[in-house]
């Protein structure tokens, strides 16, 4: 431990016995803490509260010393509330090269990282082997019925394939869209994987947006090697490349296959060129920690089914915001993302529920989470399910709490509705008393810790408030927290908890199927437009809950409000068809948006700029 | 009955309904010529959605003293079609009154007693069968819009909350429902297809009956015992969903025109004289209830948008245009205000999907009696 660390720690706890103390003074009114909570949690000192970094441990020693206070339990075994996890921090390249031999007047080397670079997810191997042009590498299922397929008829097996980044630039719109779906990098790489070749290197073509520069290395936690060897090169190697073949240039080539035609057909590299690719992607490991609870049941569990109910928050953020996930607009970039509603009001509310489930009786134990790492990828929630400190199928229901800071209007949003039939009739009843105008959404795929229970089979429940022009932004501060709804939203929670916990029966889970999401999905999105949709509505068309300060959305006049309804011809019915409709549209060139504002349709033009 | 969102649904998209019609309508601009006109947070505050489970709900009555609500829904297991179900408004806790088998519709407390009437089919020694060939279409994966069939097999009974009995009070062949109380518990209103079955018919009226029953409605009036039954409107087109103004002088109900399409609120005196026309608004107006106050009628209709079904206003004696009160994606009908008319329920489809649920909402009446006073006069046409 750093001196600058323990510095840190105890001016942090004398900030908290100032503010506990002051809120005791309230007298015996003030029975919620989750202003306090939150202010702590997001207070600046804690920078934002990164997986593994001081900052966690800060927060983490808050959510301890409040456990302790309320009186819940390390878990049977444990000696202690932290359960610490493994994950990769962030990658980079570690020294990714290609020699290509055959070429004239002699073989040549590229390690430059201007030249060649891993994609984050590349096995690291050494590969060397002839190459095969597999146009822009883009695989329709058939399922889709739409017939196009860049490897047919080529023999790809053991071979290095050299394809195009996105997809064709001139084909119509619907084929845009369709092929926009597959044109995903992990996803080129899976099709070139599954017809056995051995790496797959992709170059950006002269006509496309960011031409001929190597890919930057995206962070990317969730996965490991891929299965393949996969690397971008530049504009200069593959020219270099196509030099040798008589009579063509990649510009030429890329022309050809920019129609969209399905029967412009990719091609072998003459045997006499061959190539090594020595892929090199090194992934820094770092500890993250969850904090895991609980609180026993009151009686024997005998004879009770699944004797567990579970409630849980990720309490990390993203720390400066330099990972990758930060919307920080310029001039606030590199401040602290401190999080208040992403997620010190998550954190907060299961703090709050289990100090009142505490003094209640209780049938089944209690186990009470906060997760770490839920920004970089559900880290820590997946970690918990991977090995669990309690036996997951024990556990009747898990409920999520992420961003329930900012109420408005009274809406509540409850997610992973279908994870259970019983929810309905529970959040019925729970409502009647608590009064709020729910949205129900029965998908539990949401990009929340609620997602990982769902994957190990227990039914559960996701309670939001809706995104704001802050998400994801260092303005995301304790000021702007509605603490009066979020203490309504624990007391509606815990009333369905209260609800599952006194009951003789488990709910029976319920298998959602997960919405067959795009191939391309927003990795394929190259485009920035500054708006910031609201999840949480089911507007027809696209509701806009923000937009960037100086994005182009606001250049264009949106905002906050507006339900965007047509985009370049296009109609919007949802978040879906937004995503679409994003892909085919080009950077620089203006397109018309047709919006409803107040009951009144209206237009402007948007110019999308490029996203890096 | 009155009707569901689900009946109208069906009536509008019958292939009299053109759907230029429904572009044009759903073009016009909307609130060009009124920039200051009320926005729906100034009529309803904190809004709160009353029901989740089952596919749909609605019409939401309340009972005398504001505790509780008797309402429809479909979430009985094994039965497709609505049942009627008890909310308390304190606990949460709903309970089912009607006897789960076949087709139910349009409860009402009986004032003053511990009786709640409502419309079943139960009777119907069909019912089951019915239930499992609806749930198997369902099985089937097929879509098609739920139709409110005018079941002729629907009778009205009044359930014993205390005894747990119920005591059937229509016979007639032909569908009896949409029953509602006088405020002193001693009459019942209702609407009835008895006259299509009461009487030969000719050729126009056999097809009439096959395509569209609800032509053969009128209001009816018997006494709580189901004595006395009393026929009040003669007029050709479905007249339904009556209720009682809170003096219990008159009968507020909406009239439809002979194709269906068109639908005005009208008042009359409980023998069915002074009948009344209160709006004249070319639109389908109808679910008509008045707020305590009795100043003024809150309704429903399909004026900005041929499915876009809006609350609106309009003052008891039909002086002023109606003025509107909801402005949401989806349907808004079957607005019943609470006994102390501070509160609002009705059916909506603003938390998405195409089926209705109930809201409540704070309901300002200072608001609509400004905005009532400050709507134009309404324009003869
Ligand atoms: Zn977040």
């Amino acid at each position: 431990m750093n001196s600058r660390l323990i510095r840190v720690a105890s001016v942090t706890a004398i900030a908290w016995a100032s503010i506990a103390v002051g809120h005791a003074l309230q007298g015996p009114r003030a029975t919620s803490n989750t202003r306090t909570h939150v202010e702590t949690l997001a207070s600046p000192r804690l920078d934002g509260r990164l997986a593994g970094s001081d900052g966690e441990r800060l927060a983490s020693d808050y959510i301890v010393s409040e456990l302790r206070r309320i009186g819940a339990r390390p878990l049977p075994g444990h000696g202690d509330y932290l359960i610490p996890f493994e994950f990769t921090a962030g990658t980079r390249d570690g020294g990714t090269s290609i020699t290509v031999s055959g070429l004239r007047p002699a073989a040549r080397t590229f390690a430059a990282r201007s030249d060649v670079q891993a994609l984050s997810f590349s096995d690291n191997a050494d590969v060397t082997s002839s190459l095969v042009f597999a146009g822009y590498g883009i695989v329709v299922p058939e399922s889709q019925d739409f017939g196009y397929d860049s490897y047919a008829g080529l023999d790809v097996k053991d071979k290095i394939v050299l394809v195009l980044r996105y997809f064709p630039e001139d084909a119509d719109t619907k084929t845009k869209q369709m092929l926009a779906r597959y044109a995903d990098l992990r996803y080129k790489a899976l099709a070139a994987r599954q017809r056995g070749a051995k790496a797959m290197l992709v170059v950006t073509g002269p006509r496309s947006p960011n031409a001929g520069e190597t890919i930057p290395m995206s962070f990317d936690t969730a996965l490991a090697g891929s299965g393949i060897v996969a690397a971008s090169v530049s504009g200069t190697v593959a020219n270099a490349m196509f030099a040798v073949l008589l009579g063509r240039t990649l510009e030429a080539t890329q022309r050809e296959l920019d129609s969209g035609n399905p029967h412009v057909a990719g091609f072998a590299f003459p045997d006499d060129v061959t190539m090594t690719v020595h892929a090199a992607v090194v992934r820094e490991k770092q500890t993250g920690h969850n904090i895991v609870a609980y609180l026993p049941a009151t009686g024997s569990t005998d004879g009770v089914v699944k004797p567990w109910v579970a409630l849980g928050a990720h309490y990390d953020h993203l720390g400066r915001g330099t990972g990758g996930n930060s919307l920080a607009q310029k001039g606030e970039a590199g401040q602290a993302h401190v999080g208040a509603d992403d997620n010190a009001s998550g954190s907060a509310a299961v703090l709050a529920a289990a100090a009142v489930l505490a003094g209640q009786p209780r049938r089944r134990n209690v186990l009470l989470s906060w997760w770490s790492g839920e920004e970089l990828g559900l880290l820590g929630s997946s970690a918990f399910v991977a090995t669990p400190p309690v036996a997951i199928d024990q556990i009747a229901a898990y409920f999520n709490f992420d961003m329930v800071g900012r109420m408005q209007d009274n809406k509540l949003t409850i997610q992973a509705v279908g994870t259970s039939a019983s929810w309905a009739r529970f959040i019925e009843q729970a409502n009647v008393v608590a009064g709020f105008d729910l949205l129900l959404q029965q998908d539990p795929y949401q990009p929340t810790d609620v997602a990982s229970f769902n994957l190990a089979g227990v039914p559960c429940l996701n309670f939001f408030t809706g995104t704001h022009v802050d998400y994801h932004r260092p303005t995301d501060t304790a000021d702007k927290i509605n603490y009066e709804d979020l203490d309504r939203i624990v007391t509606f929670a815990v009333s369905i908890v209260r609800r599952v916990e006194d009951a003789n029966e488990a709910p029976q889970f319920v298998k959602v199927d997960q919405q067959v999401q795009p191939g391309g999905g927003r990795a394929a999105v190259r485009l920035f437009t500054g708006t910031i949709p609201d999840y949480s509505t089911e507007a027809k068309g696209l509701l806009l809950s923000g937009v960037i300060g100086g994005g182009p959305a606001e250049q264009a006049g949106l905002q906050k409000g507006d339900v965007i309804v047509e985009i370049a011809g296009q109609s919007i019915t949802n978040i879906y068809d937004y995503t679409y409709a994003l892909e085919v549209l080009k950077v620089g060139v203006p397109a018309k948006v047709v919006y409803m504002r107040n009951g009144q349709r209206r237009e402007t033009m948007l110019t999308p700029a490029a996203r890096r | 009955m009155r009707p569901t969102r689900d009946n109208l649904t069906l009536m509008i998209r019958s292939p009299i309904v053109c759907s230029s019609v429904l572009m044009a309508t759903l073009a016009a601009p909307l609130t060009s010529q009124q920039p200051a006109a009320p926005q729906e947070r100034d009529f309803l505050s904190r809004i709160r959605r009353l029901t989740v489970d089952g596919r749909r709900a609605g019409e939401g009555y309340w009972s005398p003293d504001g505790q509780r609500i008797v309402f429809q829904s479909e979430r009985e297991p094994g039965n497709p079609f609505y049942q009627i179900y008890v909310l308390d408004l304190l606990t949460g806790d709903t309970k089912r009154i009607s006897p789960g088998l076949g087709k139910t519709t349009c409860a009402f407390f009986r004032p003053g007693t511990d009786e709640i009437a409502f419309a079943s089919t139960h009777a119907d020694p069909k019912s089951k069968q019915f239930q499992e060939e609806e749930l198997a279409f369902r099985a089937s994966g097929k879509e098609r819009r739920y139709s409110w069939d005018y079941d002729p097999e629907m009778d009205i009974y009044a359930y014993s909350e205390r005894a747990g009995a119920l005591k059937r009070l229509t016979t007639a062949r032909g569908y009896d429902a949409e029953g509602s109380y006088s405020p002193d518990g001693r009459w019942i209103a209702f609407s009835s297809m008895r006259d299509a079955y009461n009487r030969p018919l000719d050729d126009t009226g056999k097809k009439m009956l096959e395509e569209n029953p609800s032509y053969f409605a009128e209001i009816y009036i018997m006494r709580a015992d189901g004595s006395g039954q009393r026929r009040l409107t003669n007029v050709a087109g479905y007249d339904g969903g009556p209720f009682f103004t809170p003096d219990g002088t008159r009968i507020v109900w909406r009239r439809f025109d002979e194709q269906g399409l068109i639908a005005d609120i009208w008042t009359m005196k409980l023998d069915g004289t002074e009948q009344k026309q209160i709006t004249d608004f070319g639109s389908m107006s109808w679910a008509p209830y008045m707020h305590p106050s009795g100043q003024y009628i809150i309704f429903s209709s399909n004026k900005f948008g041929f499915e876009n079904f809006e609350l609106f206003l309009v003052d008891a004696q039909g002086t002023k245009e109606p003025v509107r009160v909801t402005n949401s994606d989806g349907f808004d009908g079957l607005p019943v205000p609470s006994p102390d008319g501070k509160t609002l329920a009705w059916t909506s489809s603003r938390s998405g999907g195409a089926a209705g649920q109930l809201f409540l909402a704070q309901w300002n009446h200072e608001k609509a009696l400004e905005a009532i006073r400050n709507a134009p006069a309404r324009t003869k046409k």
